[in-house]
């Protein structure tokens, strides 16, 4: 039975009412602002000092890294490194351009989750989710209101540490480069594509853990799991096993959102009042 | 038919436990009717069923002429519910809670929460958030947000646990106002049941999910009080007393010794009772007169009794 459609008055009311409660609660914004803090601002300056101090040139570990750029198949990236004259450029341009890349998806996946874990698990946690199931609002505007509440914050933060981590990455590797050398272009199909579709991505799922979860604690639990496909990207990228280029990173932001697709209509198809509250409100 | 709320031949189960079986009444436009019963007689459920929150497996609601299964949001639109826990956002302000539902059920008046957080009283506390408010403090709040969308149907589980003397009062005015006023029909479910005396029309008792008696006061008093009761302050000697007890065939009790005490008689015939009072005081002096054993209470126990000896 569909009738009206959408109600959009309520969804940006729940979607307003969720972000305030993120704002006001310190237990969620602290963790949603470390990870990105550390990304962006800690893990440059260690590097930049690292590469003032001299610590990369001659170190043992370069082996690997050089074998990973000469395997590297033709593509923009392999261009941009060849044009640079040493190995130390070539160094710090694929540690901050590339091999950092899949790390960074870890904000918007920590930011999405830990909103939607607490807009979700939360209203069951609180007793609110009887109110909320009480209104006469169709479940799916319902949905999407706590669906925005949790994306456009995470989307938000990722774009301003991507700004952050930019202008971080250029100070920080200007002393070797000697000119602004990030973003490489890689990065656009990354942020226009791949970090939506993946906190998109992070929301469904935690919707899934939530529904199955009351406590908040064993839905971050839950939640953290989704951080093992990146650690395994990243490893894939440092050993060059996966080497991502942009038409890579356009396929996986695709391949990413039409998995959101396919879960979004799996829980909506499922929205049904009387049961989730049979099994939802205590 | 001015049934604002219809439930016909109603039945949910959870699972192993039949919450509510077979359960019908009705209630009239601004009718206050009290809701009441053992814990876990199913009381929470059937309003949960009347809101259109749970689908009953059997049977039909009809609030406001809209169907609970096929009409959900304009039935749910026609509700105010006040839940048990009061259901609000502890980390919004009073304002912001009410702010919040206002949106959700589309009021557009947008003074409507300030104005409902003054006549709750909780005005001084409006940008506290709500989950520094007492216990107390939060139904309150609960009722504005209840009230929010000014529906013709409220339904208030355990409205007033919780409340202190003065919040208890509130309450209670507020629905009867509503009531009669605004022609709001109410169904209240408390286990004080004094209180509901204050308040209600009539009154539906429900055991194990099913329905055990349904009516006024008087009407349960009728069906399920057999002997009457009147307890007399008076001055008349203990000689008169038996003598007009042994006239109506009444049984008395009196305390011995004092001049003027307290004599109860117990008769079978209701009419019998106007008549005692009348021999007493045109042989003595009568201070007070009062029926004992009909009020809400002793008839809930009445009916409890005859359920069990049914058994
Ligand atoms: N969501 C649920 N899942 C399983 N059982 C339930 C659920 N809700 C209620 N019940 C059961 O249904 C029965 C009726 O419960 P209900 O809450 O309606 O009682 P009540 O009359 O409101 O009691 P109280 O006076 O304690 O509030 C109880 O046995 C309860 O355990
Ligand atoms: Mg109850």
């Amino acid at each position: 039975m569909r009738r009206k459609g959408i109600d959009r008055r309520a969804v940006a009311a729940i979607a307003r009412k969720d972000i305030r409660a993120i704002t006001s609660n310190v237990q969620v914004w602290l963790p949603m602002a470390i990870v990105p803090t550390i990304f962006c601002l800690v893990l440059p300056v260690i590097l930049g000092i690292a590469i003032r101090t001299g610590g990369i040139d001659d170190g043992s570990d370069i082996g690997p890294m050089l074998a990973l750029i000469e395997r590297m198949p033709h593509s923009s990236l392999k261009q941009a490194l060849d044009s640079l004259e040493d190995l130390n450029q070539r160094m710090v341009y694929l540690m901050f351009n590339h091999l950092f890349a899949p790390l960074f998806l870890i904000v918007p996946i920590m930011a999405a989750s830990t909103v939607a874990t607490d807009s979700f698990v939360g209203e069951k946690e609180r007793g609110t989710f009887e109110s909320l199931l009480l209104a006469p609002i169709d479940l799916m505007s319902m949905f999407m209101g706590k669906v925005m509440a949790a994306f456009i914050p995470a989307v938000t933060l990722s774009l301003a540490s991507f700004v952050v981590y930019g202008i971080a990455a250029n100070i920080a590797g200007w002393s070797v480069i000697g000119r602004p050398f990030f973003p490489h272009v890689n990065w656009l199909p990354l942020m226009a594509l791949v970090m939506p579709a993946v906190a998109l991505l992070a929301v469904a799922i935690t919707v899934l853990i939530s529904a199955r979860t009351s406590s908040f604690q064993a839905a971050y639990q839950m939640s953290a799991l989704l951080v093992i496909p990146l650690v395994m990207l990243m490893i894939g990228q440092v050993t060059g096993v996966m080497l991502l280029d942009t038409a890579s990173f356009t396929l996986i932001g695709i391949i990413i959102a039409i998995v959101d697709w396919i879960l979004i209509r799996l829980i909506v198809s499922r929205l049904d009042r009387s049961r989730m509250f049979e099994s939802q409100v205590k | 038919m001015d049934a604002m709320v219809h439930v016909e031949g109603v039945g949910k189960r959870f699972g192993q436990v039949q919450a509510v079986r077979d359960l019908s009444f009705s209630v009239r436009r601004g009718e206050v009717v009290g809701f009441i019963g053992p814990n876990g007689a199913g009381k929470t459920t059937t309003i949960r069923l009347i809101s259109a929150v749970l689908r009953p497996d059997a049977g039909s609601i009809k609030v406001n002429g809209f169907d609970v299964r096929t009409d959900g949001d304009q039935v749910r639109a026609s509700i105010g519910v006040l839940t048990e826990g009061a259901g609000l956002y502890p980390n919004l302000s009073g304002l912001d809670n009410l702010r919040f539902f206002a949106e959700l059920y589309g009021v557009d008046d947008p003074r409507r929460p300030e104005a409902l957080l003054g006549a709750m009283g909780l005005a001084a506390h409006a940008h506290r958030r709500a989950g520094t408010y007492s216990t107390g403090m939060k139904k309150r709040l609960g009722l504005a947000r209840a009230l929010i969308h000014r529906p013709p149907v409220l339904l208030l589980d355990e409205s007033t646990a919780g409340l202190d003397p003065e919040g208890i009062t509130m309450v209670l005015k507020e629905v009867r106002r509503l009531s009669r006023e605004e022609g709001v029909t109410v169904v209240l479910c408390s286990h004080i049941l004094h209180q509901l005396e204050m308040v209600c029309d009539t009154y539906v008792i429900v055991d194990a999910g099913r329905s055990l008696a349904q009516g006024t006061l008087a009407e349960l008093v009728r069906d399920y009080v057999r002997q009457r009761v009147v307890e007399l302050e008076t001055d008349l000697s203990l000689e008169r007393a038996h003598e007009i007890a042994a006239r109506f065939h009444a049984r008395l009790v009196a305390p011995s010794g004092a001049s003027r005490s307290k004599l109860s008689f117990t008769v079978d015939r209701p009419d019998d009772v106007p008549e005692i009072i009348a021999a007493a005081s045109s042989a003595g002096r009568v201070y007070s007169a009062v029926r004992v054993g009909e009020d809400l209470q002793s008839v809930y126990f009445r009916v409890m009794e005859a359920r069990a000896s049914e058994a």
